[in-house]
């Protein structure tokens, strides 16, 4: 939430919009842990978006279970939608979703690096 | 200009003979309420009056169900609502709830009671400090621990720092669910150099897990307390600055005056706790009446208020802004330099100095590490006043050093029920009006 | 804005609260040390006035049974009582013998008289429990938490389903036989790590294993007062 704000200006990096509809959007941000009873509706959510769409994971919670291992929380969002960004943090900070934004951008256009400097390929959402 | 032809148009519904008002909840004929159960100064039409009196036989109305989904903007995170309309007006809604449920309990029975201090504010995730300090305290009064005085002032300022937070984050969000998209960021601007303090004092900008049993994790920054009241004087600033903006602003104040009307004696058997039951007229606030971390010698008001409208809800949380300012400065003239941590070595890590020189602190250190310490058996429970209400930690330990059972009275699911109170007759409009002002979060309802 | 007096929350007096003061005190002390309360606050005397049992907890608990519930209850609502919280616990792998194998606690609390107690109803698995929502609404929600949770039914109220946990999770995640359900954790090596094995605590049933004597034993008199660090440091 703070990453729209007026000092984490998400909105400076293209994110200008937030919509109610997932049949309006681009990317969904799955922001915090995903429990178990939330699953098939974060499913069918994501199912409403149209082409093409990209997912980011946003914090240890949602990207891998966090700290909570239990009977009630999803250990990876991956196993539900396919994610193409993940965010450590507990919480992230802004400055990490704005550059989890930035580098989706850039995974988008082609133009993401690795750690080992190799490129990584172009996200073409139709081929998933 | 042509006017349309009803067929069989009559007198105008304004002057039919209006039907008895049935009991309250029940179907009038003609499937709408009557206009006595509508809010008093409200200037809808009947359904009578729209239709010029030709309800029966012409149009057939049922009750609809309206599934306000999970995902939502409105709903405050992820809460489903099930609200059954008639036209625009809610007859019932049913919450359903659990979209978050995280199992804290059954999490806690499975870690330290040290280590459980990281897991406490991540419940209610706006007033993070709040869940914290019902937890430690907890503890402590389970293992008779001795707090220094240094630790329970910064506790106290931390724990009404984090009710201003929250109510800034009230303020943002309840707006914008109105509609008003600028105070959003206004607020948002004063969450910023408040999340700037706590990152200052601890390293997290939210969930801080700065409270440890027995004290506090390390001592404040130097330069913390000025900072602090740099950040209370902008803070005032801030709060004049937001009653001007929407304060006397017309379609806010017919939006949620006379909404969601809650009397004290509803609100008591609901079960609601903190600004909600204030503005029903209760004055119970756990800082006052069950006073913990020294909160008897401090000189503040308990602002209550007896319209329980949604209105008074909002300029509740206003005007505990002011209150919670108060509070701080006072705190900041308090704090004395000392230590921050019980010096019983059996609860509180050795300081990493002494690691060096000292065999015992070593054990000390490494059993409170690998086992953590044992609190006697038995079952306590420590109330504390957060931002939603009563937030309190029913601890029960057998001996060893994980809790066997640790169960959180959350104030928001408790304060949740009176959703389904306040909404009969009201509009769906009114709903949103007053989920926002009851203030719910949704790691606090689901756990 | 509107006219919002600040009021300071003073408990005021009731006429039930006057008789408090001069009444005896429980013979029996209990195990736990228990905060001095202000003369106002002791429950005792209503305990008494009601005809139940005392617990013997750190916390004002009176015992009740289930048949009994309903009547205390509602003696305890025309005090002026309100219904905070109810608390299920498991008891089942309890390192003291406890009589039965759950416990539910009603949390009252009078807002006025800022008095606090708790009914204590003790129950077989199975055993069903009459629902204090008619008596109190706030049980709505409380007790179809304790129901999900733990498995305990309510009659009588209302609406009685699961509230927390999905709807295709089958059984009830607080009791002890149930698991956490971790998931190994999985390594880039392959290896498979077990969160159990890296538990940090122990269990009350475990607590002897190491043979170290945390600084307050269980049952043992002698070493209640946890030992300071002495004068000087550490030895």
């Amino acid at each position: 939430m703070s990453s729209t704000d007026g000092r984490n200006d998400l909105a400076r990096f293209g994110s200008e919009v937030f919509r109610a509809s997932p049949r309006q959007a681009d990317v969904m941000i799955v922001a915090g842990r995903l429990s178990k009873k939330m699953a098939p509706v974060m499913r069918r959510v994501y199912d409403q978006m149209p082409d093409p769409k990209w997912v980011i994971s946003m914090g240890a919670c949602a990207s891998s279970g966090g700290m909570f291992n239990n009977y009630a929380i999803v250990q990876n969002v991956d196993s539900v939608v396919p994610v193409d960004i993940f965010v450590p943090g507990c919480p992230p900070r802004p400055e990490a979703l704005i550059y989890a934004v930035m580098q989706l951008q850039k995974k988008v256009r082609g133009e993401a690096f690795d750690g080992l400097g190799q490129q990584l390929p172009m996200v073409d959402a139709w081929t998933r | 200009m042509t006017t349309t032809d009803k067929p069989g148009t009559g007198q105008h519904g304004a002057d039919q003979p209006r039907r008895p008002a049935p009991t309250h909840g029940a179907q009038a004929p003609g499937g709408t309420l009557a206009p006595e159960q509508m809010q008093p100064d409200h200037q809808e039409s009947t359904s009578a009056e729209r239709l010029h009196g030709q309800t029966e036989g012409q149009m057939h109305t049922q009750i609809m169900s309206l599934n306000v989904g999970p995902q939502h903007p409105s709903t405050h995170g992820v809460l489903r609502l099930v609200v059954d309309m008639d036209g625009e007006y809610v007859v019932k809604v049913t919450p359903h709830m659990g979209y978050l449920h995280t199992g804290f309990e059954k999490t806690f029975e499975n870690r330290t009671y040290q280590q459980g201090v990281t897991y406490a504010p991540r419940t209610d995730y706006l007033h993070s400090f709040g869940h914290e300090l019902a937890y430690v305290l907890s503890v402590e009064k389970l293992l008779q621990a001795d707090v220094p005085e240094r630790a329970t002032t910064v506790r106290v300022i931390l724990h009404e720092l984090g009710r201003i937070h929250s109510h800034l984050v009230f303020v943002g969000t309840g707006l914008l669910d109105l509609g008003a998209l600028t105070p959003f960021f206004y607020a948002f601007r004063e969450k910023e150099a408040l999340q700037d303090l706590f990152e200052a004092v601890c390293g997290y900008r939210m969930n801080q897990g700065y409270f440890r049993v027995g004290g506090l994790y390390r001592d404040i920054p130097d330069d913390w307390a000025p900072r602090v009241e740099k950040f209370l004087d902008q803070m005032e600033r801030g709060v004049t600055e937001y009653t001007t903006l929407f304060a006397q602003n017309p379609i806010f104040l017919d939006r949620a005056r006379g909404v969601g009307v809650i009397p004290p004696e509803v609100a008591i058997d609901l079960g609601l706790t903190g600004p909600n039951l204030r503005a029903s007229g209760v004055p119970l606030d756990h800082r006052k009446d069950n006073p913990y971390c020294g909160y008897e010698s401090y000189d503040f008001n308990v602002i209550t208020s007896t319209d329980g409208d949604s209105l008074a809800r909002f300029n509740m949380r206003l005007l505990e802004f002011g209150e919670s300012i108060k509070i701080v400065r006072q705190a900041l003239r308090r704090l004395k330099p000392g230590p921050v941590k019980d010096p019983n070595r059996k609860i509180s890590l050795p300081p990493r100095h002494e690691l060096e020189t000292s065999m015992e602190a070593v054990i000390h250190h490494f059993k409170l590490v690998t086992e953590g310490f044992h609190p006697p058996t038995g079952e306590v429970y420590v109330p504390v006043e957060s931002a939603r209400g009563e937030v309190g930690y029913y601890i029960v330990s057998d001996g060893g050093s994980m809790p066997y059972r640790v169960k959180i009275r959350a104030p928001s699911f408790v304060n949740l029920q009176a959703l389904e109170y306040a909404c009969v007759g009201a509009q769906f409009a009114d709903l949103i009006t007053i989920l926002a002002t009851i203030d719910p979060v949704l790691g606090d309802v689901d756990r | 804005m509107d006219p919002l007096k600040p009021a300071d929350a003073k408990p005021m007096g009731r006429e039930g609260v006057a008789q408090s003061s001069t009444s005896a005190a429980p013979v029996i002390p209990s195990p736990a040390p228990v905060t001095p309360a202000a003369p106002s606050r002791d429950v005792a005397p209503l305990i008494a006035e009601l005809g139940l049992t005392e617990d013997h907890a750190a916390e004002p608990t009176a015992l009740v049974t289930p048949g009994d519930l309903h009547r205390a209850a509602q003696a305890l609502k025309d005090h002026g009582f309100m219904l905070m919280d109810t608390v299920g616990i498991d008891y089942s792998t309890y390192t003291e013998p406890r009589p039965k194998r759950f416990a539910v606690l009603h949390n009252l609390y009078h807002p006025r008289d800022h008095r606090r107690l708790f009914l204590r109803v003790w129950l077989d698995d199975g055993e069903t429990l009459p629902s204090l929502y008619p008596i109190w609404r706030a049980a709505n929600y409380l007790e179809r938490e304790v129901y999900d949770l733990l498995g305990v039914t309510f009659t009588g109220h209302p609406d009685l389903r699961k509230v927390l946990t999905p709807d295709d999770l089958e059984g009830h995640p607080l009791r002890k036989d149930f698991p956490l359900g971790e998931t190994p954790t999985l390594f880039r090596d392959g290896r498979h790590l077990d969160p159990a094995a890296f538990r940090a605590g122990l269990t009350g049933r475990d607590a002897g294993l190491t043979g170290y004597r945390g600084e307050l034993r269980r049952g043992r008199g002698e070493d209640r007062l946890p030992p300071v660090m002495p004068e000087g440091g550490p030895k």
